[in-house]
């Protein structure tokens, strides 16, 4: 009995006590967490419109008017998770064109002094009535020209109507995303 | 006899939780009356060692290790970070609960009678891991198009508060003990978001006006907080400043509460016995330094409508970012009130079924009443501790052996959220009227922290009178 009593008594301590000093954490590099990173990847919407060829004519005249843009700013581009940790975009712009005619599209991206920091140039192919014609264009900003967006505060989108023959009638659809890409 | 078997196992099914095991049923400890105040006891009384007749740690993680994070293979850390996100669930949860005895004392009032009190500061918190936002903060939505990122992923309880307690132990007659506790809370720091609603999706539309419909749809996150506000308020606050800022709630300063503990043990026979009880029955009322921040509402977008012209009938620039934000704003509000809440304790609930076995007679004591104990006790217990989104329950068994008059070991196997090989161990021993215990759990883990899911440890000295 006595025997078992200081073998019980020898092996829970040296159990407990090897088990409680032995504690430790192995195989691993704390030194990592200063690598760790959030790289999310956003799908954002940006602008859409939906316009037909009564935003071409002159209020005053009614004649066609063949160039019209319009500016939106885009305010979160100013702020602090775009201009410290935004790595890349990629833009996707897309019409659906019934208009008869080619229309150039310039969209410009611009400073909160209006100088321009990019723009997109691209001609939409003319589509027909009940036949619309989609045409899409990207544009992949990397980190080498990603303070081109950083910079940028405006988005202005133009239309310009090229000259035609056939009657200035149809729909114009756009829609357009980015895909951001960031590293915090 | 069966009537109270079926009360304990409806009522185990119902709240059940998992607190310290090892010192559950060690009828040597005091320690053992503050999990079950009904506890059979074999002393006369007890005066802690002010400060460290009891520090208890226990840290958990169900769905991650460090290992799973940290791990030095080479490979990238944030992919391992990311694989493992997607790994575990919103059921998941990282635990962390810390017990620290200022005061500990008892005596017997008469031959049936223990009465017990003590000071006790307790910190606890428990987190599930916010999946659905976790997985929008580091990969964003681009992979997870037209499904849901639920923000009833966000849920978690935190507090650190006193617990001022006087304890009554009642042999009822040679079968029967019961007990009862009754705590006072003293909150220092509370914070708590349960029971959030919410969703947010980005919907590809192929047919919609633009490439997709971002959707937020009843979102209603509330996060409480209590004694937070001051902490926040003061700007270069230090450590120790803060450190003195909570401390000084500890002593009926900050939010109060109330609870109760209720135990029983019933000796079926001679040699088995039947033990159950429930802690923390209580609430703790947060009236001092409140602050409530909610977020609500519900919006759709799929982006800015450009009008053309740019000018609007004024021919000013038409604010199109500024009527977008707006709208946000009206639909999507954020409100941080002072509005009073109640936290209800995380209740935790033990049942044990035990068999002795080598018969050993005690000291005769007039005050005892107990004759014979067991050198063996084979035991199962389960427990749970009520959280957020259900109980967490644990299932140990156990032998517990008097090595001698003066020493002990209790030797356990849990099987629980972490673990399937928790191999837990305690160890007391008395030197005269000086007792030391420890005890720790899941010690096959101990080698290598790293890889351990949970690891808990219980320790303690005091003086024990027998006589």
């Amino acid at each position: 009995m006595k025997f078992l009593s200081f073998f019980l008594t020898k092996s829970t301590s040296l159990i407990a006590i090897s088990c409680l000093f032995l504690g430790c954490a192995k195989d691993i590099d704390l030194s990592q967490r200063e690598d760790i990173t959030l790289s999310p990847d956003l799908q954002v919407d940006l602008l859409i419109y939906n316009i037909d060829q009564s935003q071409f004519q002159n209020p005053n005249t009614g004649n066609l008017k063949t160039r019209i843009s319009d500016t939106v700013r885009l305010e979160f581009l100013d702020d602090d998770y775009i201009q410290k940790d935004l790595s890349s975009v990629d833009f996707y712009f897309r019409h659906i064109n019934t208009f008869p005619r080619e229309i150039e599209s310039e969209i410009r991206f611009l400073s909160e002094s209006n100088a321009e920091q990019f723009t997109v140039n691209y001609t939409i192919k003319p589509g027909a009535n009940g036949n619309p014609v989609t045409t899409e264009q990207y544009e992949l900003i990397e980190e080498d020209r990603i303070n081109l967006v950083r910079r940028s505060i405006k988005m202005v989108v133009e239309l310009e109507v090229q000259p035609g023959t056939s009657a200035f009638e149809g729909e114009l659809d756009f829609a357009s995303k980015g895909f951001f890409s960031f590293e915090f | 006899m069966w009537r109270l078997i079926c009360f304990f196992l409806l009522f185990s099914s119902t709240v059940l939780a998992q607190n310290k095991p090892l010192l559950f049923n060690v009828d040597d400890l005091p320690q053992t009356l503050m999990s079950n105040p009904g506890a059979q006891i074999n002393f006369t009384g007890h005066i802690g060692i002010p400060l460290f007749s009891q520090i208890h740690v226990s840290a958990g993680s169900t769905g991650a290790d460090l290992y799973d994070i940290f791990a030095d293979d080479g490979a990238n850390i944030n992919s391992r970070i990311q694989e493992t996100m997607r790994d575990m669930d919103s059921r998941d949860y990282f635990s962390v609960n810390q017990q620290w005895e200022i005061i500990s004392l008892g005596w017997k009032l008469d031959k049936k009678n223990y009465l017990s009190t003590g000071v006790y500061q307790e910190m606890d918190a428990f987190v599930y891991f916010p999946k659905d936002p976790a997985i929008l903060a580091n990969e964003g939505n681009s992979n997870y198009l037209n499904e849901p990122f639920y923000f009833d992923d966000v849920s978690f309880t935190g507090e650190i508060m006193t617990v001022y307690h006087l304890g009554i132990n009642h042999k009822f007659d040679k079968r029967l003990t019961v007990g009862a506790r009754a705590k006072f809370y003293s909150g220092i720091f509370n914070a708590e978001s349960t029971g959030n609603t919410g969703r947010f999706t980005t919907y590809t539309t192929p047919n919609g006006r633009n490439v997709y419909r971002h959707e937020v749809v009843d979102v209603d996150v509330l996060i409480n907080t209590s004694g937070f506000a001051p902490l926040k308020d003061e700007e270069g606050m230090t450590v120790e400043q803060a450190t003195a800022e909570l401390l000084s709630r500890s002593f009926f300063g900050g939010n109060v509460g109330f609870g109760l503990d209720l135990g029983l043990s019933y000796i079926l026979d001679e040699q088995f016995i039947l033990s159950g009880s429930v802690q923390d029955l209580g609430a703790v009322f947060q009236r001092k330094e409140v602050e409530n921040y909610r977020y609500f509402g519900a919006y759709e977008t799929s982006g800015i409508e450009p009008l053309f012209p740019d000018l609007d009938e004024n021919d000013e620039a038409i604010p199109y970012w500024d009527i977008f934000e707006d709208e946000v704003d009206r639909n999507l509000r954020d409100q941080t009130t002072n509005q009073s809440y109640t936290t209800w304790r995380p209740i935790k609930a033990n049942f044990a079924m035990e068999y002795g076995f080598g018969p050993a007679f005690l000291p005769c004591h007039y005050l005892s009443v107990k004759k014979v104990r067991y050198m063996n006790l084979l035991g199962m217990q389960l427990s749970g501790v009520k959280r957020p989104k259900g109980f967490v329950y644990a299932f140990t068994t156990y032998w517990d052996r008097k090595i001698n008059e003066n020493q002990r070991f209790k030797l356990s196997y849990s099987l629980d959220d972490y673990s399937l090989t928790n191999i837990g161990l305690m160890y007391t021993r008395t030197f005269n009227k000086f007792n030391v215990y420890l005890a720790a759990n899941n010690l096959l883990a101990f080698p290598n922290l790293a890889k351990a899911h949970s690891a808990s440890v219980q320790l303690g000295m005091q003086l024990i009178f027998n006589n």
